[in-house]
């Protein structure tokens, strides 16, 4: 017998569609993209939408807009998509590193940034982290309008965001900011990251830090910047070494996450490892 | 409401909530028990199939969003009858595992094989981090895929 669910998939064909589909379910519907966490609620023990809208055949979802000033990123692009169409701008290192080193082939060519993004219960995406050290913010649409926010913002707010409401697009300004991607999985390839350390900095004359943006993931529930170690850094040359006692100092602000994986204490103590990682690959 | 699929090369109706996973519906409805239900997380790689040529997770995809597209399992891809070169190279090589997860993982090689093939090790190794094996025996199968690869 066929795993009993219930419910409907409506194939969206334009973002108008999407959003006239959403507002008419209600709290019973919600947006579908890539699927990888919404197929995965049964063995949550959680239950399905009645109604999904999917928005992944959508082409301005799955579209990437790259000018001199910001990179737009649809909502439904998927990580595989993604790291190819960054994968020439090194100041997208982080973002194309994030994409490209996720879960495993197969799910990189079906999870997209929006689903990132938008799964509340999900701390090991690696997209996050990614962006809030790129300074991301993000349009969300309803059918009575739209509104663009900080990716901060809408990670506080994400978990209460009304019915009706799609996260569209993802702006990240360009700076020309060296930046990288430390990620720390149990096993090398094909698992969630115990930790990561997502970091952007941009250097003057003398190879001092002039700004430092670092981003945390898996670590706590929600991703965050840990601006203290920004502090930091700044003024300083590009030292792995130091950098790394700068965040054993500090790593006590954070308070980890337990899971069957990996309990809370460990998630804390590799940071400094990976800060050093991550300053090390910039060629401190 | 009827969905309707296409399955290695057949056309199939199925009369299934549109949310259930693609893996059910093969496996239930058409009796194609290649692909396996195993963790349901898309992680284990026991339930790939290609979907229009790309490795892609049954147990992850709607069925209702498997319609219009070419859904190939491993029973699907056989060559005039006979194993294709990566099924052939694997039984030539003595790397054939116990069946649960060698299936997907026949899936996922045989794309490398068409979409890579100036394939390396490291490449292999990476087209395999979805596939998931028990039993190890990681060794075989890479070896013979560089013979698939060598010989194609």
């Amino acid at each position: 017998m066929v795993t009993p669910t219930t419910g409907s998939v409506y194939v969206a064909p334009s973002l108008t569609a999407a959003l006239d589909a959403l507002d008419e379910g209600g709290s019973a519907a919600a947006p579908f993209a890539g699927g990888t966490w919404i197929m995965r609620a049964p063995i949550r023990h959680e239950p399905l939408k009645s109604r999904y809208v999917a928005i992944g055949r959508i082409p301005e979802l799955r579209a990437i807009k790259i000018d001199a000033e910001m990179v737009e990123i649809g909502a439904a692009v998927t990580h595989v998509a993604l790291a190819a169409a960054l994968a020439e701008l090194s100041e997208f290192d982080v973002l194309t590193a994030a994409a490209s080193r996720s879960a495993n082939p197969a799910i990189r060519t079906m999870a997209t940034i929006g689903g990132n993004l938008a799964t509340t219960a999900f701390a090991a995406a690696d997209c996050v982290p990614a962006l809030l050290c790129l300074d991301a913010e993000v349009e969300i649409a309803s059918r009575g309008g739209r509104e663009r926010i900080s990716l901060e913002q809408f990670l506080t707010m994400r978990s209460t965001l009304a019915p009706g409401w799609l996260v569209q697009r993802i702006i990240v300004p360009r700076r020309g900011r060296k930046t990288v991607h430390a990620r720390l999985p149990l096993r090398r390839a094909g698992d969630y990251p115990t930790a990561i350390v997502s970091l952007a900095v941009s250097v003057d004359d003398l190879g001092h830090v002039r700004t430092a943006s670092v981003a945390v993931g898996s670590v706590e529930p929600v991703s965050r910047r840990w601006e203290r170690l920004e502090a930091a850094l700044v003024g300083h040359p590009l030292n792995a070494a130091k950098a790394a006692e700068a965040a054993a100092e500090l790593v006590d602000e954070f308070t980890g996450r337990d899971s069957a994986d990996v309990p809370a204490w460990y998630r804390v103590r590799v940071l400094p490892g990976l800060v050093r990682r991550a300053v090390a690959a910039l060629g401190s | 409401m009827s969905l309707s699929l296409t399955v290695n090369g057949d056309h199939l109706t199925s009369a299934a909530d549109p949310v259930t996973p693609l893996v059910d519906v093969l496996r239930e409805e058409s009796y194609l028990t290649g692909a396996k239900p195993v963790c349901r997380e898309g992680f284990c790689g026991a339930c790939m199939v290609l979907i229009d040529g790309n490795p892609t997770p049954s147990c992850l995809m709607p069925v209702a969003l498997a319609q219009g597209y070419d859904i190939r399992t491993v029973e699907g891809l056989a060559v005039n009858g006979g194993l294709n070169p990566i099924q052939a190279a694997l039984e030539a090589s003595d790397a054939v595992q116990c069946g649960m997860c060698f299936p997907g993982m026949v899936v996922s090689l045989t794309h490398l094989l068409t979409t890579c093939p100036e394939a390396t090790r490291d490449d292999i190794r990476a087209a395999l981090t979805g596939n998931i094996c028990r039993c190890t025996g990681y060794e075989r199968i890479i070896e013979a895929t560089l013979l698939a690869l060598a010989t194609k």
